[in-house]
């Protein structure tokens, strides 16, 4: 029971000997004020009101909050207005509602389904994206070739200067290491031909297949994610236009070209970068070309060469993949585009082991 | 216009950027009433509603809201009549990221000094009111365009606005859940006094609801009628508005 003098609201409750509970309430009721706290016991509550000088929805709010699962509630003995509100929130029903509850178990096993389908998910993005690009060879699909120049561009030439950056400075890092194990064994020489054969191999496709994801995959997902909230795939595919093909084929098939062609300019980049370091202490410039030229095969190219067309799929397949089944909301978009950053580059790095058991199996 | 009037606004001109569309628009609206704006699609009913809210400047004219020209006025005067205005635009306008529950609150912790449990509480019942009290935990788009408006009511309603803008509150609801909400706003409005403002093409509940109503006339470039919406429907109004309610009453 708590009671305040001075307008401030209050509410007390008395039990009679039928067992009813009779809570008066009274006092200026508003938003900012701390409401009193009291204790029900049974089912059967009256409430009465006494010096009710004032209140705001806080008052019908705070009834709502503590009888709406009182079994007999009488509020006859409450001014008009607000038995209304109370008796307002109680019935509303609209027809749209549906009351749905959900327990542990099933909130499991929804998890469960839907990390199952999702994975489903995604292979079927998989089935079709392959059938979208068949469809494109036969001259079947309709694919927006508008958006593949455009990518072509955002993709590819856009992307040299950071690609640059980083080859130049993996190049450059790899020598520096290189270098210190190397002078040990006064192998110096051979610094050349561990930057030039581990940037055409492995590290000029990694790095531009992670640079892919960090910068189209997510900006796809954004994009299509975007897309989806506001209903124009929807809008597609009522027109009778595939959004895979016409979305997403484009810009898989740009962003696949791309990436071979920035990998080999950052397997260049990074060659040159060792060689600033190595020239710049035990070797002449003459000295590293001729060994890494020496280094690099035919081989150790088109090793480097498949694995970038590899990991340019999976950077923009990723980014459509997230973008498509994006959450039709803000945040769905944000989850859409981290998502696909986090699944790009995993499955770059997966297949890159992959590759590495393949290229093994048959001596590349 | 008379000191008991909450809204009013002489010789308005509304529009986009510079391109005027409604003009000479007088009008006052006593406290306590219930103001429908009807019109064509198009006319500028939702940018008149924008206008008198103070949300867009009026490309001519003045409006004032609770006696405060909202042009003019600026920082924290501005701000405390802004926080006693309730707005549903046509949207709904929810943030996406928040479940209904976090929607109706947000407002409620940005300016009131309740504990979290009350605020709490408070976000239950606007929601309760609207019959949303089982998809308080969903996320805007979870739940249904019709309840996504009622959702969007209920926030409008958060913090016990004296003026309330409902741009077009029936849009996407069933007959039935549409009488519901006229209801609804007639009950808040006899319980708190509310002014209530709709952007509406429902005529029936027009009828049922407001107490008065302005016609905008796209063809003259200003208000056609203004009055009692039961008015409108009685001979000597300008033809081209009795003609759009027997219409859509009929209809």
């Amino acid at each position: 029971m708590s009671h305040a003098p001075t307008g401030l609201p209050f509410a007390r409750t008395d039990v009679l000997a039928d067992g009813t509970a009779v809570v008066t309430i009274g006092g200026a009721w508003n938003l900012d004020s701390a409401l009193p706290a009291i204790a029900i016991k049974g089912d059967r509550v009256k409430v009465v009101a006494e010096e009710l000088t004032d209140f705001d929805s806080s008052l019908p709010a705070w009834l709502y909050a503590h009888f709406k699962n009182i079994r007999q509630l009488d509020l006859t003995a409450l001014p008009a207005r607000l038995q209304s509100l109370v008796q307002m929130a109680e019935k509303a029903t609209f027809s749209d509602t549906h009351a749905h509850d959900t327990g542990f178990l099933e909130h499991f096993g929804t998890w469960g389904v839907e990390s199952g389908s999702s994975w489903g998910r995604a292979l079927e993005h998989i089935g079709h994206t392959t059938l979208g690009f068949l469809r494109m060879l036969v001259g079947r699909a309709k694919v927006n070739w508008a958006d593949f120049k455009l990518e072509l561009q955002t993709a590819g030439v856009d992307a040299l200067p950071i690609v640059a950056l980083l080859g130049f400075l993996t190049g450059l890092i790899m020598a520096y290491v290189g270098l210190i194990q190397l002078r040990l064994v006064g192998a110096t020489v051979y610094v050349a031909n561990l930057v030039s054969l581990a940037m055409t191999r492995e590290m000029g496709a990694l790095m531009t297949g992670i640079i892919a994801c960090g910068r189209t995959s997510t900006a796809y997902a954004s994009q299509l994610g975007s897309m989806n909230v506001s209903q124009e795939t929807d809008a597609l595919r009522a027109l009778g236009i595939n959004p895979i093909e016409y979305l997403a084929v484009p810009r898989i098939l740009a962003v696949t070209l791309m990436v071979p062609l920035l990998a080999v300019f950052a397997t260049f980049i990074g060659i040159f970068g060792g060689m600033v370091v190595a020239c710049a202490g035990d070797l002449s410039i003459e000295q590293y070309l001729t060994q890494a030229v020496r280094a690099i095969t035919f081989k150790s190219f088109l090793v480097g060469l498949i694995k970038s067309v590899a990991f340019g799929f999976i950077a923009a397949w990723a980014g459509c993949y997230r973008g498509s089944v994006a959450k039709r909301s803000a945040l769905g978009v944000g989850e859409a585009a981290t998502s696909a950053a986090v699944l790009g580059i995993t499955f770059i790095v997966i297949s890159d082991a992959l590759f590495a058991v393949i290229f093994n199996l048959f001596d590349l | 216009m008379s000191s008991a009037d909450i809204l009013t606004c002489v010789d308005l001109a509304i529009g986009h950027g510079s391109h005027v569309i409604m003009d000479r628009l007088n009008l006052s609206l006593p406290a306590g009433k219930i103001l429908a704006i009807v019109g064509p699609s198009g006319c500028g009913k939702s940018t008149l509603m924008r206008a008198l809210g103070g949300l867009d400047a009026p490309l001519g004219g003045t409006t004032t809201l609770m006696g405060v020209d909202l042009n003019s006025a600026e920082g924290v005067r501005r701000q405390d009549i802004l926080r006693q205005t309730g707005f549903l635009f046509q949207g709904s306008a929810l943030f996406s990221s928040l479940t209904l529950r976090e929607n109706i609150e947000m407002p409620m912790r940005e300016f009131l000094k309740a504990p979290r449990q009350e605020i709490r509480q408070l976000a239950e019942y606007k929601l309760a009111l609207v019959g949303l009290a089982d998809a308080m935990d969903k996320l805007p788009s979870e739940i249904s365009g019709g309840m996504a408006k009622r959702a969007g009511i209920a926030r409008a309603m958060a913090l016990d606005p004296t003026v309330i803008f409902l741009d077009e509150p029936s849009a996407g609801l069933d007959p039935v859940s549409s009488g519901r909400l006229d209801e609804l706003i007639l009950r808040l409005r006899d319980a708190f006094g509310t002014t209530v403002v709709l952007v509406s093409h429902e005529i029936p509940s027009i009828l049922r609801t407001a107490d008065f109503c302005v016609y905008l006339d796209p063809d003259t470039g200003t208000m056609g009628a203004y009055g009692p919406p039961k008015s409108f429907l009685q001979a000597g109004q300008p033809p081209k508005v009795h003609a759009f309610f027997s219409q859509a009453h009929f209809d």
